[in-house]
């Protein structure tokens, strides 16, 4: 009835990691591809989408926001509520909602992203300083023209604060994501924490770290350069 | 005026981001929508447990290893949350055991007295919904309740009667647990009913491994599998359960009619993989995650390519 | 919709049948929180206003805000957890790393920035370095370091949920308990949680009022807004 099946040598871990030591590089390299690069580049995937379309979604609320003068006091109030619910208690929340999927997470990550673009994109528009729109309106311009020739531009420095925060906030929030749907950096993490397998915690872990420091570190490359006027200004 | 270059970078930016939006999201909206409407996906399911990631990476391997499409949606939750999904369609298939099938899915009180019978009133029961079962497996992973060496000699443990002797009982174990083996509100229930064990100071299982807990000395008892690798260690004792409360435990995957149905080669292939999985099997794959830190895919990748299935 | 306020219904009866355990959890997290966020001032306010005060160190200064912002906090926790392993002090030891950050370049920026002509006018009337930190530097900095002192407060409390994975106690056991708890749990424990964040805020903004001298005293907005995206740098 049972014929015995044939059970293949899976190989024994190396010292460091049945000592359960710090971080075991033997364990790293040979699991590099198969857990930890998946991991990142689903990580980047997630980020790259709810930012995206956090931003796209924030860029135009903030043109119509602008455009019709509407009053930005209540929206302040809710993002502030917003921010202080546990992350996790969300995710728990939509799960019944939209499935075991990775749209749960984006809808969740998006809605977080959008809190903070909108009111920087709508405060960097509306701190253009009233001289300036008078001159523009002077020389003649659009309420079109004045939007893109004038107000987005001045406003580029607070939009691109803006991604840098959503950015990396949107990083760590999707770790947390990991708990109920295994996607991203996140999942080796509570994965390794269970059995409290310290290599692939640390390895994650620094892996998350490094991803947020550096994205981090390419938004403030990128505002530099979008943004020559507001660093000369410094020096002066 | 601001420089036109500016302008155009903050045009583009909005553009950019806009766009890669729009493909990104449909990129990932795309594998969600079947690709032909009428044929059901196969989406394998899998519970939040080593053994349950192996023998769904085992199922998986198999079936795409014959050509099939298979999604594979792993660390469903609990029993409870899984059959849910299974019912909802969110999952068209998961391994599942068979005792628990009777006494969670179904809510029974009292199972038969024998593996096979409990493989098929749950066959009976699952069919009247519409989904088939295959064919058990020769292991079986019951729950099971461990103890450290020490503690074991300290109060005389032997059986899980046995445990009203400890003083203050801790008890470890995953949140289900609960309501299955020790109370309901206020009504003893399970494990702790049949041999009368009050006053249990129960801590549900988040993310910390219960053989950790007992370690620490957080708890003197934890709820654990009989087919746990750290049970090949000598530091715990498995507590004897005469009274078989927790039943016969195979594993049974559970398949909707419409995939058997719609894919011939699906049955047979996990059939083909089932019979593969004795005791021996099975805690030999559960070490090589649990201890030897392997991945599940490797090890189950392993085990077919050993077995001929892959 | 119907559903969603129903749960609401019901996580509040979970807040009122479970108060003791509520009870227990917040305090447990309330003594996580507050222990760090007292190793965090401790190490980062004499720090930051003494670098302040003397205009030096200001990459780090300023950096660390970004830095530690960017620094996911389930990382930090699962990393402190690997090297202290579980319980308080390993939490406490992320906690105070995710704290520092803010409160250190809040504290920096708010007495570098103070007027120079306020500092000239004091040093001019014979201060000494120390009276004028005390006396003039300061109270003036007041505003602009409690503002980190808040973000780093409200950010505790929310990381200290993160800290039930790593045997750190508190309200994330709730959290990270969906099973037991139920969604009423889920909810209830989410609702205490964000109490626990507001009332900290709105208690650090009573102190700042009691604290800045009469003359300086202005509204104090909830919710300062960080000191990094406003000065844009």
């Amino acid at each position: 009835m049972t014929n015995e099946p044939v059970i293949p040598e899976f190989g024994e871990a190396s010292r460091c990691v049945a000592e359960n030591r710090f971080f075991c590089a033997d364990w790293v390299r040979d699991n590099w591809a198969g857990v930890l690069q998946p991991a990142l580049v689903e990580h980047v995937k997630l980020t790259a989408i709810a930012v995206a379309a956090g931003f796209a979604i924030a860029f135009v609320a903030a043109l119509v926001a602008h455009r019709f003068r509407l009053v930005e006091g209540p929206f302040a109030a809710f993002s502030a509520i917003v921010y202080t619910i546990p992350s996790i208690a969300l995710f728990q929340l939509l799960v019944p909602v939209t499935g075991l999927s990775v749209l749960t997470v984006e809808i969740a990550l998006v809605g977080y992203t959008l809190l903070i673009l909108f009111r920087n994109v709508l405060e960097g528009l509306r701190s253009t300083p009233p001289e300036v729109l008078e001159a523009a309106r002077g020389m003649g311009c659009t309420r079109r023209q004045t939007l893109w020739s004038v107000e987005l531009p001045l406003a580029l420095p607070a939009i691109v604060a803006g991604l840098r925060v959503a950015t990396v906030s949107t990083i760590a929030l999707a770790t947390i994501a990991a708990f109920v749907i295994p996607e991203g950096l996140g999942r080796p993490i509570f994965v390794a924490l269970r059995d409290y397998f310290k290599t692939e915690i640390v390895a994650a872990g620094l892996l998350a770290i490094a991803l947020a420091l550096v994205a981090d570190a390419l938004l403030v490359l990128a505002q530099r350069a979008l943004t020559p006027w507001a660093h000369a200004r410094r020096t002066a | 005026m601001v420089r036109k270059r500016n302008r155009r970078a903050a045009r583009a930016a909005f553009a950019i981001s806009l766009g890669v939006a729009l493909v990104l999201g449909g990129a990932a909206a795309a594998p969600a929508a079947p690709e032909r409407a009428e044929a059901t996906p196969i989406i394998m399911g899998a519970k939040n447990f080593t053994e349950q990631y192996v023998l769904g990476q085992l199922y998986t391997q198999a079936l795409r290893a014959k050509g099939l499409k298979v999604t594979y949606k792993e660390n469903i939750g609990s029993t409870e949350i899984a059959a849910k999904a299974l019912t909802s369609g969110r999952i068209t298939a998961y391994p599942e055991y068979t005792g628990v099938m009777l006494s969670v899915t179904f809510g029974r009180q009292t199972t038969p007295k024998t593996a096979l019978g409990t493989y098929a009133l749950a066959k009976r029961l699952w069919g009247a919904r519409g989904y088939v079962l295959a064919r058990q497996t020769p292991f079986q992973d019951r729950d099971a309740i461990a103890v450290l060496r020490n503690t074991a000699t300290r109060y005389g443990l032997r059986t899980i009667g046995d445990l009203r002797k400890v003083p203050d009982l801790a008890l470890a174990a995953f949140p289900e647990f609960e309501t299955r083996h020790i109370r309901r509100g206020t009504t003893a229930v399970g494990m702790a009913r049949a041999y009368g064990i009050r006053n249990v100071d129960f801590k549900p299982l988040s993310g910390i491994s219960a053989y950790t807990l007992l370690d620490r000395g957080d708890v003197q008892a934890a709820g654990i599998f009989t087919t746990d690798a750290q049970l090949t260690s000598t530091k715990y004792v498995v507590l004897r359960d005469p009274r078989n409360v927790f039943g016969f435990q195979h594993v049974a995957p559970i398949v909707s009619k419409k995939l058997v149905a719609e894919y011939p080669r699906l049955l047979p292939t996990l059939n083909a993989v089932s019979r593969l999985l004795t005791l021996k099997a099975m805690i030999a794959m559960n070490k090589a995650v649990a201890i030897d830190k392997k991945t599940p895919a490797a090890v189950a990748s392993a085990f077919l390519k050993a077995n001929g299935l892959k | 919709m119907i559903a969603g306020i129903g749960t609401f219904g019901d996580a509040f009866s979970f807040i009122v049948e479970r108060r003791e355990l509520l009870l227990e959890k917040t305090v447990e997290h309330l003594v996580l929180s507050g222990a760090a966020l007292g190793v965090a001032l401790v190490l980062a306010v004499p720090l930051g206003v003494w670098l302040g005060h003397r205009h030096r160190g200001s990459f780090i200064a300023i950096n660390a805000a970004n830095v530690g912002r960017a620094l996911p906090s389930l990382a930090v926790i699962a990393i402190g957890l690997s090297v202290f392993g579980f319980g308080f002090t390993n939490v406490l030891v992320a906690l105070v790393v995710l704290a520092v950050p803010p409160i250190l370049t809040n504290a920096y920026v708010a007495v570098d920035e103070v007027e120079p002509d306020a500092v000239e006018a004091a040093r001019g009337m014979g201060m000494t370095g120390g009276q004028v930190l005390r006396r003039v530097e300061l109270p003036l900095a007041l505003p602009l370091l409690f503002a980190g002192i808040r973000t780093a407060s409200v950010y505790v409390v929310a990381s200290a949920t993160i800290a039930a994975i790593a045997g750190g106690g508190g309200l994330g056991e709730i959290l990270f308990n969906q099973a037991s708890y139920r969604t009423e749990g889920l909810v209830g424990a989410a609702i205490v949680v964000s109490l626990l964040a507001f009332t900290a805020d709105a208690a650090l903004g009573g102190l700042q009022r009691a604290l800045t001298p009469r003359g300086l005293r202005r509204k104090v907005p909830a919710f300062e807004p960080d000191v990094v995206t406003r000065t844009g740098r």
